[in-house]
């Protein structure tokens, strides 16, 4: 129980730790508003054209989506090593059995060519 | 002079307050702090019954103000042996051998003006490099330091440690969507995808080691090395090193896997429209997590805060010295002591050079008993503190493998991303299944409880 308080006080900790040297920060150092252009987004010299937040890859989203498969997995995998030494070979197989069925996932993904970056 | 007046002069009226303000305040606290140790007797006694709350802000203020201290000697190391490495001299005007110009450029970062473009989200903007900075330090907490110098020994250290450290792509996609960039956008969209795909490997490539140890405590996974240096899982997990190692250079978006920061692509990547602190915390977070996975490194395959060589019992030294007991004698010590060794320490140099002028002799004598005073000192408490031991062993193996890693950034070139990402998926993840397996095998089969 006291291991909960402390990651809850080291989140406290780290957290109030940055924001008090953010606001020193912004407290000592010295401000200038600038004209319009000082607050343009650098994009290499020009002006910015068209929309920033508009379309971008789609495998960005495809691999976000493969690791939510995964990593779960990996929750299971964790607890599985732990205890591996009083399952033993059932352990062993179920577990075979169970990466398996990912494992065909990420064929079927990889034969159908998602994991070719475009 | 002149330029800590111009220094002075450009600070907004709340600068030059906190600037007279915070000193006094130090001194108050100080002072404070010496009242209560001498007349609080209640506070002393409630403090004394939860020692643990003491013990907490001790090592929350530990952590906290090492992290800094450690990117600057990292970000140092970094220049210096790149510099050398590429045969030019680099920095070497700031502190002996240039060595505070790291700690000049968190100054100077400190001063710079913290800017949000327009467009930006500013709340979100500000928040991404606390929770990239926050992540780094929360990781630290249940690194093994030393025998009994961690954080907090939790049970489920290793899990907690990935956890936390997966949170920084949660800032940096924070950071590439609120900056209005489309170069952020692009790098704060790369940075997930990266870290997102070597995190699987990551993972997967210590549960071979797991399934050895039955303990995701990374205290007692050092423990479990004690011994001669054949028993660090380095050996019994070569691949599995090998694939935690690669890896954890993706997460930490170090080169050749900087493909978030590439300069020569997307400028800075998620932390183009960055400016002063907000950019700051960025930078020392990319440097304390070299830090984290290092040591992380060091205490899973490495042996930890563990020697390489078990001293056998007969051999060890016990120096039971008890300064107390000398009494007054150990006063008279420390007064006659340090002078009469750095006038001998002095007097070969001012008798063997007759132009040396006497000063200069009593100089070089005093830095001679300093440094003979700190191998003395360092070596008694080597020998009979076991903490100060290991950490120095901890800290050698970890600043080896931060070399390693400044070693690669000198060396290797930028990868694409096309065989980043396919790397981790058709050949990382394949490779840590099968390590898997192969440890779960021999240990069915051999059975090494």
């Amino acid at each position: 129980m006291s291991n909960l308080w402390y990651i809850a006080g080291f989140l406290f900790a780290g957290v109030s730790f940055v924001f008090l040297t953010i606001g020193a920060a912004w407290l000592i150092s010295h401000r200038n508003p600038g004209d319009v252009h000082k607050g343009l987004p650098y994009e290499s010299g020009i002006d910015t054209y068209g929309d920033t937040h508009g379309r971008f890859g789609l495998s960005f989203y495809i691999y976000a989506l493969l690791f939510v498969a995964f990593d779960i997995e990996v929750v299971f995998i964790f607890l599985w090593a732990i205890v591996f030494r009083d399952l033993l070979i059932s352990g062993f197989i179920s577990m075979l059995i169970f990466v398996g069925i990912l494992l065909l996932g990420l064929a079927y993904a990889w034969r159908k060519g998602v994991l070719e970056w475009r | 002079m002149t330029a800590v007046a111009r220094s002075w002069g450009r600070l907004t009226l709340a600068g030059k307050i906190l600037f007279t303000v915070i000193p006094i305040l130090l001194l108050l606290t100080a002072g404070l702090v010496l009242v209560v140790v001498l007349f609080g007797k209640p506070i002393v006694d409630f403090l004394a019954a939860n020692i643990w709350l003491v013990r907490f802000i001790v090592a929350a203020s530990a952590v906290l103000l090492m992290s800094v201290p450690t990117a600057f000697l990292i970000i140092y190391m970094e220049m210096k042996v790149i510099a050398l490495m590429n045969l030019r001299i680099g920095p070497d005007r700031v502190g002996p051998f240039g060595s505070l110009l790291s700690v000049v450029h968190g100054l100077k970062v400190l001063m710079k003006e913290d800017f949000s473009p327009t467009g930006s989200d500013r709340l979100v903007f500000t928040l991404a490099p606390v929770v990239v900075y926050m992540s780094a330090v929360m990781s630290l907490l249940v690194l093994p330091f030393a025998p009994g110098l961690f954080g907090a020994d939790i049970n489920i250290g290793l899990l907690y440690l990935f956890a936390v450290g997966g949170l920084t792509v949660v800032g940096l996609l924070m950071a590439g969507w609120s900056s209005f960039n489309k170069y952020s956008l692009l790098g704060g969209l790369r940075s997930a995808a990266q870290v997102v795909s070597y995190e699987i490997p990551l993972t997967l490539s210590v549960v071979g080691l797991l399934i050895l140890t039955g303990t995701m405590s990374l205290n007692q996974i050092s423990l479990n090395q004690a011994g001669w240096f054949t028993n660090w899982y380095v050996f019994q997990q070569p691949l599995g090193a090998l694939i935690f190692f690669i890896a954890a250079t993706a997460e930490g978006n170090r080169t050749p896997f900087d493909l978030t920061e590439a300069d020569s692509e997307i400028v800075a990547g998620f932390a183009t429209e960055y400016s002063g602190m907000r950019f700051g915390f960025f930078f020392f977070a990319e440097y304390v997590n070299v830090f984290i996975v290092s040591g992380l490194f060091v205490a899973l395959f490495l042996g930890g805060w563990n020697a390489p060589i078990a001293w056998p019992e007969a051999w060890a030294i016990h120096l039971t010295f008890d300064p107390g007991s000398t009494g007054m004698g150990l006063l008279f010590a420390l007064l006659l002591v340090p002078p009469i060794l750095i006038l001998a320490l002095a007097a070969p140099f001012y008798v063997g050079r007759s132009s040396l002028p006497w000063w200069q002799a009593l100089i070089i004598g005093f830095v001679l008993f300093n440094v003979l005073a700190i191998v003395v000192v360092g070596g008694w408490a080597f020998i009979s503190l076991d903490w100060v031991a290991g950490l120095l062993w901890f800290l050698g193996k970890t600043y080896l493998f931060v070399f390693t890693f400044v070693w690669m950034r000198g060396t290797l070139p930028r990868v694409r991303i096309d065989q980043l990402m396919g790397f981790a998926w058709k050949w990382l993840l394949p490779a840590s299944l099968l390590n898997l397996f192969v440890t779960a095998l021999a240990v069915i089969v051999i059975n090494p409880r």
